[in-house]
């Protein structure tokens, strides 16, 4: 195993809820796959990271599950935006476009 | 929303477990099994998201604790008995402490009230008073604090200097002086009792923010020469006798022979200025104008004397103002009164400067008598707690290592270590929480004990919150504290090997130094400091109780009874008492009677009496007596006769005067028929008659003055008050006591008998606080001790058993029992050792701070030492003795079948 990324702390909630905003309903493991491929490998999600942090959002009520089909045959959970998750979405881009523009001016070479 | 969400959660916990486990499954088919990790760590993290996983793993934490204490129940009441102990004896005196150092008078707002004190660089009086005056101090009643570097204190101020504060009121909203008015005889409805009195000032009610149970407080109106004679009751007192407040106001008492009205009765836990008193009745400050005879231009003298020193005064800071700010507004109106007060240089070179201390806790008293003491006991409780606390963390840690195994598994199987670690915590702080829980019951008893060893009536120690507060935190943190080491060092075991461990030995568990090991030496070291504290104050006790008295204290009764307080006068007072002395000789069992001043251990009067030529000698004591003292107290006559009762007003005035008094003044010539000239109130000119053997005078440490003894019945008698009769009984003077009364109740119903008690008991009152320190001391140095001795066989049994194999392996190899034997018992003889090398240079060294404590010792006395070194010698053997015969007992075969 290569070295791997850490996920910034704090943005696994919105790397998940952007997730569902752009696939609808999917199951935990079509969400850690889907933030690894399109980040091109950098950002892996942990399944000790990634089940916690659904059930968080389920109790936030972000999110809502059903068991459906999956692509294998099998049945899975799948997990769907609801609109206090959406809200929240966006809530988290605007703090973190926030932090980063804010990081981003430290860093600039003067 | 999210609650009822978790709510219903639980309704469906099985399904959500199912579900977890088929969402897991699915993850593991797509992205192939390998790669999965700790499954049960993030199902665990998953559920514990939807928990209320605090309270959650506290419940199972808890529940586990439980059962392991209820398994190993020895270790559990081991543990929280010494700490149930250490917590006690501390809580104990830490409510003392709170009652008598830190708890505020119940008053409105203490903290706004300030003391005014003065203070002076040197002494007040001169050693010798033929120089004059060294202060603007002249006369004083109250106290004066010396210290011989930083010079005197007191409250205490002259009426004038009062007036002062009074005028200058922009920093104080109210100022009020008091000062006790000592014993008085209070009749109401024909009983007379004697009651504790307080003189206060018009605004001391309103200063101090009292409001009244019943009836109206004292007001300025009430403080005025010649203003209607009235009085205020405690609440207690008008419970007791007049049947509750309500019926107290408007009644009328007599005080000391003179018409009291009752205006009103204090708010119930009003108990006065003083935390060390509790007047019952509270007496304008002028009406001592009534009550007491001043020689010398009359009671109103006093107020307008600017050099006697006697009022205390209080103030209450105006809202907004600091104390700095009103010392510093006060100072300089002080001094200029202080200098306007001088009268010669060297008054004026030491004048008294202000200094305003804080006065929320009241009058410092209390405080300064018991302070050192209390810091002493506290200091002495904490070594309990320590020895306690390192038993316990030394038992923790016994068992943490017999645990390893344990501790693996978990850790092995996935459990994250701060969670172990949580708890381990959660017994330990569950075992200090038991051991805090009967650390209460054991402060509760021990207060009582306490109460009764101090035996002194205004100290209220209760477990409040406060001190049930403390023995909490104090439980609570030594869980933590001694919990978390052994938490830690059990779970930082390597998994593989502590699996795989055997139950044998290690061979070289020899002494070496661990935690265990400093944590038993220190115990050593602090139990023989305790036995060295002990061992001095019992020795102490031991000196005072054989101080030669010079006068024989069994079979005495001693009590008190004052005719003038019930209306005798000058005429008739002296034959009152007479006859009382007489009535009393003729109780069948009772050999004789006598009377004086005081009783001679508590007497304390000096006045200038000289040999004709020569300067009075200001170290010379007086008491004055009735006849036949002598025979009664039992003190030989070295030469000439005792005071008899031919010794009358008008016969030749007579004095005995003491052994050393004739050989400080007469040398070896015979000092009988040579003349004394007393002078000051009662202007004497008198004749030796005889010469007595030393007696004790004025208590029991100090060196015995030279005292001259004369007979009450001559010269003026405007002094005779009161008098202490002593009665030499032939059985238990106790027996006599209701005789006495009726004798008395039959010539005056009006004089009450006060004071009765023993000479026995009078000589433990004085003694009272070196008993208490004898025994407290050698009840914690026993307890210390236990502890110790009790964690020592802990460990050592622990240490045997832990190599119950390798010593199966010596026996079997042919080791001699004795052998053996000698094997455990010289692990605790090094233990032992190591602790009385550390142990005696500290208790040589620290026991010097309690030298002023020690009577007629030094503090490192070898004998003392001695006796600890052996108490702890022979106590660890003892608690190592045990384990190293079981340790013999080992049988090879067993020993060896063992893993």
């Amino acid at each position: 195993m290569g070295e791997r990324t850490e996920i910034p702390p704090g943005t696994l909630y919105m790397l998940v809820l952007k997730t569902l905003a752009r696939l609808g309903p999917m199951h935990g493991f079509g969400i850690a796959q889907y933030i690894q491929q399109i980040s091109e490998d950098v950002l892996r999600v942990e399944e000790g990271s990634l089940y916690p942090a659904l059930q968080r959002m389920l109790i936030k009520g972000w999110v809502v599950t059903e068991w459906k089909q999956s692509a294998n045959n099998r049945r899975a959970r799948y997990y769907s935006l609801t609109p206090k998750g959406k809200k929240q979405l966006a809530a988290e881009i605007e703090e973190f476009e926030k932090v980063m523009g804010a990081i981003r001016r430290v860093i600039q070479p003067a | 929303m999210e609650f009822f969400r978790r709510l219903l959660f639980y309704f469906r916990r099985r399904q959500f477990e199912v579900e977890l486990d088929e969402e897991m499954q699915h993850h593991r088919s797509m992205s192939g099994a390998a790669q999965f990790g700790n499954i049960t760590l993030w199902k665990e993290d998953s559920r514990a998201m939807w928990t209320w996983t605090f309270w959650e793993q506290l419940t199972q934490d808890l529940r586990y604790a439980f059962r392991t204490m209820v398994n190993n129940k020895t270790f559990t009441a081991l543990a929280a008995l010494s700490l149930a102990l250490g917590i006690g004896a501390n809580a104990a005196i830490f409510s003392f402490m709170d009652a008598i150092l830190l708890r505020s008078l119940p008053v409105k707002d203490p903290e706004s009230l300030v003391m005014l004190n003065w203070h002076i660089k040197g002494a007040p009086f001169p050693k010798d008073w033929t120089k004059g005056s060294a202060t603007v101090v002249h006369a004083m009643s109250g106290s004066i604090y010396e210290d011989p570097k930083s010079g005197s204190t007191a409250g205490i101020l002259p009426f004038p200097a009062f007036e002062v504060f009074q005028k200058n009121d922009a920093s104080f909203s109210s100022v009020f002086a008091f000062r006790k008015a000592g014993r008085l005889n209070l009749t109401l409805k024909g009983q007379a009792d004697i009651v504790s009195g307080e003189y206060v000032s018009g605004d001391y009610f309103r200063g101090l923010g009292i409001v009244p149970a019943a009836g109206r407080l004292l007001t300025p109106d009430d403080d005025r020469a010649r203003a209607q004679a009235v009085a205020v009751v405690s609440f207690s007192f008008s419970q007791a006798r007049f049947g509750g407040a309500a019926n107290a106001a408007g009644q009328s008492i007599r005080v000391n022979d003179v018409s009291f009205t009752v205006v009103g009765v204090a708010a119930p836990e009003f108990f006065g200025a003083d935390p060390g008193e509790a007047p019952d009745v509270y007496l304008p400050l002028h009406a001592n104008l009534l009550l007491e005879a001043y020689p010398s231009g009359g009671p109103a003298a006093m107020y307008r004397d600017e050099h006697y020193y006697w009022l205390l005064v209080m103030a209450r800071l105006r809202p907004g103002i600091s104390r700095a700010q009103a010392q510093t507004a006060l100072a300089g109106p002080f001094q200029q009164w202080a200098q306007s007060t001088a009268t010669t240089d060297h008054e004026r070179a030491d004048l008294p400067t202000l200094t305003i201390k804080e006065g929320a806790g009241g009058l410092d008293i209390l405080r300064r008598q018991y302070s050192k003491p209390l810091y002493l006991l506290m200091t002495l409780v904490g070594f309990i707690l320590a020895i306690a606390c390192s038993n316990i963390a030394n038992l923790l840690l016994a068992r943490a290592t017999a645990r390893r195994r344990e501790m693996a598994v978990r850790l092995s199987i996935g459990a994250g270590r701060l969670r172990v670690i949580r708890q381990l915590l959660t017994e330990s702080v569950l075992l200090a929480l038991l051991g805090g829980l009967l650390g209460l019951a054991v402060a509760y008893w021990s207060i009582r004990f306490l109460t009764l060893i101090l035996n002194n009536d205004h100290l209220h120690p209760v477990l409040d919150w406060r001190v049930t507060g403390m023995a909490a935190a104090l439980s609570i943190l030594t869980g933590v504290l001694f919990g978390l080491a052994p938490a830690v060092q059990s779970t930082r075991v390597d998994v593989m090997p502590a699996l795989k461990e055997i139950k044998a030995g290690h061979p070289h568990a020899r002494i070496r130094v661990s935690l265990s090991n400093v944590l038993m030496a220190s115990q050593i070291v602090l139990s023989l400091l305790m036995l060295v504290a002990a061992g001095l104050f019992a020795r102490t006790l031991f000196n005072l109780q054989s101080v030669e008295l010079g006068f024989n204290r069994e079979n005495l009764l001693l009590f008190q009874l004052n005719a003038r307080q019930a209306g005798h006068g000058d005429s008739d007072i002296a034959a009152f008492y007479t006859n009382l002395q007489k009535r009393f000789s003729t109780i069948p069992g009772v050999r004789s009677v006598s009377l004086s001043y005081e009783s001679l251990l508590a007497a304390g009067t000096g006045t200038p009496i000289n040999v004709p030529g020569a300067p009075p000698d200001p170290v010379t004591r007086l008491l004055y007596v009735g006849p036949g003292f002598f025979t009664t107290l039992q003190i030989p006559m070295l030469l000439g006769r005792e005071i008899e009762d031919r010794d009358q007003p008008g016969s030749p005035e007579v004095a005995v005067v003491s052994e050393q008094f004739a050989k400080k003044n007469f040398g070896d010539e015979n000092p009988l028929g040579r003349r004394l000239t007393m002078g000051g109130r009662d202007p004497r000119d008198m004749e030796i008659v005889g010469v007595a053997k030393e007696a004790r005078y004025g208590g029991l440490k100090h060196e015995v003055p030279p005292v001259v003894y004369i007979p009450y019945i001559q010269g003026s008698q405007k002094r005779v008050g009161g008098m202490r009769y002593e009665m030499r009984t032939s059985d238990d003077p106790l027996a006599y006591v209701n005789a006495v009364r009726e004798i008395v109740r039959r010539e005056d119903a009006l004089v009450p008998v006060d004071d009765v008690k023993t000479q026995t008991h009078q000589v433990g009152e004085i003694m009272s606080q070196e008993i208490a320190f004898a025994k407290l001391c050698t009840a914690f140095a026993v307890l210390a001790l236990t502890i110790a001795c009790v964690g020592l066989y802990g460990a050592m049994s622990y240490n045997v058993s832990r190599r119950t194999g390798e010593i199966g392996i010596r026996v079997a190899l042919g080791a001699q029992r004795t052998r053996v034997v000698g094997m455990v018992m010289r692990d605790v003889a090094m233990l032992t050792l190591v602790g009385l090398a550390i142990g005696l240079p500290v208790a040589f060294s620290a026991s010097r701070l309690v030298q002023s404590f020690l009577f007629q010792m030094k503090s490192n006395d070898p004998m003392t030492v001695l006796a600890a070194v052996a108490a702890v010698s022979l106590s660890t053997s003892l608690a190592g003795f045990a384990p190293a015969r079981r340790a013999a007992r080992i049988d090879p075969m067993v020993a060896l079948r063992h893993e």
